[in-house]
């Protein structure tokens, strides 16, 4: 009776205007803070996480889940200098990997189509 | 954008319920990405809303319902000319414009079995309830039971048993199924197995091999259980199988094998065996519900969705709106 409605793990509880990602610079230190990404988890945290970590730019990156009940991911950015700051790197990463994700399904319909002409010279994918 | 990489992808095999592919010049953070969308952010088909009219079977009308949400469900893709991804032709209900129902975000079945409609044989003491004895308000959308006529006449039975009925008992009820995603429950999930493994990475220092007997290099093949090495017949060294990347699994002996040959503990190894870092082997298995070429262009597509998503989610935040 208490349990919270299952889609409250991955959609966002508009009654209380809950935003997707959310920031809060750093109080202490200069070109740090931490994004709050709201339903999301390992799959996007650890994917963003890595490819921040390939940014010569980025001086730390760590994510935590806090809970498995708890469905937001926290990311903590610092960058090496005041020239970018964390939501440019943050922006530049996921821009990166949107860009490797099509390229992904680009590569993914050619193979399968290259596949399909060698072993059958038909569809072959029929059920 | 300095940090793009450019995936390489190779399939390796493709058949009605399994995908083998090679996933090459990419990170394990994509890798792993992908097999999580895999299991649960592909949209599928499964029966959530049962309505028991009469039931006087053995089995509870829960325990009915969640028998029936298991069953995978197929949807044929019309344009296409086969089993495709629902979610091009289904809404969820709570995306859907319609106020309670309609044809594009619930599918109805019926069931509606007595045991005198199953046997005429005076003998027979049960009959079973299959999913194939549920009947479906869209033509192109039906319980998953055989992936191709051979294995349908090889088979015994005609579809997923959910209760076997007694002389007399019968069961009267009426399914809902919409589109669905297995973080909110498994049974919308796609795959039974979703896997990814390393490529092996063997390096021999062909020096240091040279200066072993040739029964030391024979103990260090021989203790390999996947047969990864071998001796050339011609010089005696040792070799690398042709297909050691697909049978390499175990090297463990191999490592402790090599310590104790070694003259000290400092010294180099004589075959180092690493996993690739950037080169995965994918397996999609799929549940029946959707071709696995399909559930991982979907997992693809809804992977690429969400970085969209969050692209602009995050350009709104600099822009400080
Ligand atoms: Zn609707």
């Amino acid at each position: 009776m208490n349990a919270p409605e299952r889609t409250a793990a991955f959609t966002l509880d508009e009654d209380n205007d809950e935003r997707k990602i959310t920031y809060l610079p750093s109080p202490q230190i200069p070109n740090a803070g931490t994004f709050t990404f709201n339903k999301e988890d390992h799959t996007m945290g650890n994917l963003i996480r890595h490819q921040l970590l390939r940014n010569p730019n980025v001086h730390f990156v760590g994510y935590m889940h806090p809970h498995p009940l708890i469905h937001r991911i926290d990311m903590k950015i610092q960058t090496r200098d005041g020239t970018t700051n964390p939501g440019d790197v943050l922006l530049e990463a996921i821009d990166d990997l949107t860009t490797e994700c099509g390229q992904l399904q680009e590569k993914f319909d050619d193979a399968m189509s290259k596949f399909e002409e060698e072993e059958h010279g038909n569809t072959g994918r029929n059920m | 954008m300095p940090n793009n990489r450019f995936p390489k992808l190779h399939i390796l095999s493709s058949s009605p319920h399994t995908l083998t592919f090679e996933l090459s010049e990419t990170d394990v953070s994509v890798a792993n990405t992908l097999r999580r969308m895999l299991i649960a952010d592909v949209p599928t088909l499964a029966i959530d809303l049962v309505s028991v009219h009469e039931n006087t079977t053995c089995l509870l009308d829960e325990y009915l319902s969640h028998r029936l949400g298991m069953i995978p469900l197929r949807y044929y893709d019309d344009t296409a000319n086969r089993y495709g991804d629902p979610s091009k032709e289904f809404r969820e209900p709570r995306d859907c414009t319609c106020e309670d129902g309609c044809p594009k975000c619930w599918v109805t079945f019926t069931l509606g079995v007595q045991f005198s409609d199953k046997t005429d044989n005076p003998n027979t003491k049960t009959v079973s309830i299959t999913s194939a004895d549920l009947k479906s308000s869209n033509s192109n959308v039906s319980p998953a039971s055989f992936l191709s006529e051979e294995e349908e006449e090889n088979a015994q039975e005609e579809g997923i048993s959910l209760v076997k009925l007694a002389r007399g008992q019968h069961l009267y009820l009426e399914a809902r199924a919409r589109l669905g995603c297995s973080k909110e429950h498994a049974k919308w999930c796609p795959v039974a197995v979703a896997t990814y493994r390393f490529i092996p990475e063997i390096t021999l220092n062909t020096p240091a091999l040279s200066k072993l007997t040739l029964k030391q290099r024979e103990e260090l093949v021989e203790c390999c259980p996947d047969q990864i090495l071998k001796i050339d017949d011609v010089t005696g060294q040792i070799i690398l199988a042709e297909d050691y990347e697909d049978k390499a699994t175990f090297t463990e002996d191999l490592h402790y094998l090599q310590e104790s040959m070694k003259g000290s503990p400092e010294d180099d190894n004589f075959i180092t065996v690493k996993q690739s870092e950037s080169r995965f082997v994918f397996t999609v298995e799929s549940t029946g519900c959707m071709h696995p070429v399909e559930i991982t262009r979907s997992a693809m597509r809804r992977m690429e969705e969400k970085l969209i998503m969050l692209k602009g989610e995050c350009a709104g935040i600099n822009e400080g709106v």
